[in-house]
């Protein structure tokens, strides 16, 4: 069954504070990632092509 | 809508931040600094669950308390001789991107002298209180350092008592209370 969030967070919180840093660094490679590359909204079905610019 | 992530693959753990520590705990064997203590969001997460953050706030207490101007010159010149790189407001070490930042209030000061030491892979650093966090933030007052407060207070992360002393003594008490009313409900 899946966690629920509360679940979640307390499993996260009780974490050591290595732990919580390896997340963090993936974290932030993630947002590095995203700037980097340009996070893209784009058309859903249906509709005029909504296309935009980058976030 | 959707959103579309170009490069899905580029989580490492790079174990980064255990080398950083070590290279501020160095500065702190050679004199440069007194003590330091970690706030900010990295602060935070030694309490909380992880959040998302792109540096490490450190506060430092310098070695030369006598001087007139306040400055990190020798924080910076240190760390570029051992391969940080300066990039703005911040140095680059081992990957991170660390903002020195001197207390700028008998709070900061407060917190940073009362920070409590922590384990980090076999590497001995410092990390605010919580309740002394939670301060900060609140004078700090962004919207992200509200968002911060209310997560400590969500997870009963900190001793309401000592919050409110601290609150009281740094003159936060009346911001404390415009917070409660607007975020904690108490006059919703």
């Amino acid at each position: 069954m899946r966690k629920g969030k509360e679940e979640m967070r307390r499993e996260l919180a009780s974490l050591s504070f290595a732990d919580k840093i390896r997340i963090l660094e993936k974290l932030r490679d993630r947002d590095r990632a995203i700037a980097a590359c340009g996070l893209r909204r784009t058309a859903s079905n249906n509709g005029p092509d909504r296309r935009t610019d980058d976030l | 809508m959707f959103y579309e992530l170009c490069r899905p693959g580029s989580f490492v753990d790079n174990g980064f931040v255990k080398r950083t520590l070590q290279m501020i705990n160095e500065m702190q064997g050679a004199g440069v600094i007194s003590h330091y203590a970690i706030g900010g969001a990295v602060g935070a997460t030694f309490y909380l669950e992880p959040a998302a953050t792109l540096d490490v706030d450190v506060f430092v207490l310098l070695s030369d308390r006598g001087a007139v101007l306040v400055s990190l010159t020798p924080i910076y010149e240190y760390l570029k001789a051992r391969g940080g790189i300066e990039d703005r407001e911040h140095i680059i070490l081992g990957d991170w991107p660390v903002q020195f930042l001197v207390p700028g209030s008998e709070l900061e000061r407060e917190a940073v002298a009362a920070s409590i030491p922590v384990d980090v892979e076999g590497v001995r650093t410092w990390v605010m209180l919580p309740e002394h966090l939670v301060a900060i933030a609140l004078s700090t007052g962004r919207a992200k350092d509200h968002i911060r407060v209310l997560q400590f207070i969500k997870e009963k992360a900190v001793n309401e008592q000592m919050l409110r002393a601290i609150l009281q003594k740094h003159g936060l008490l009346a911001k404390w209370e415009q917070f409660e009313w607007r975020y904690l409900g108490e006059g919703t």
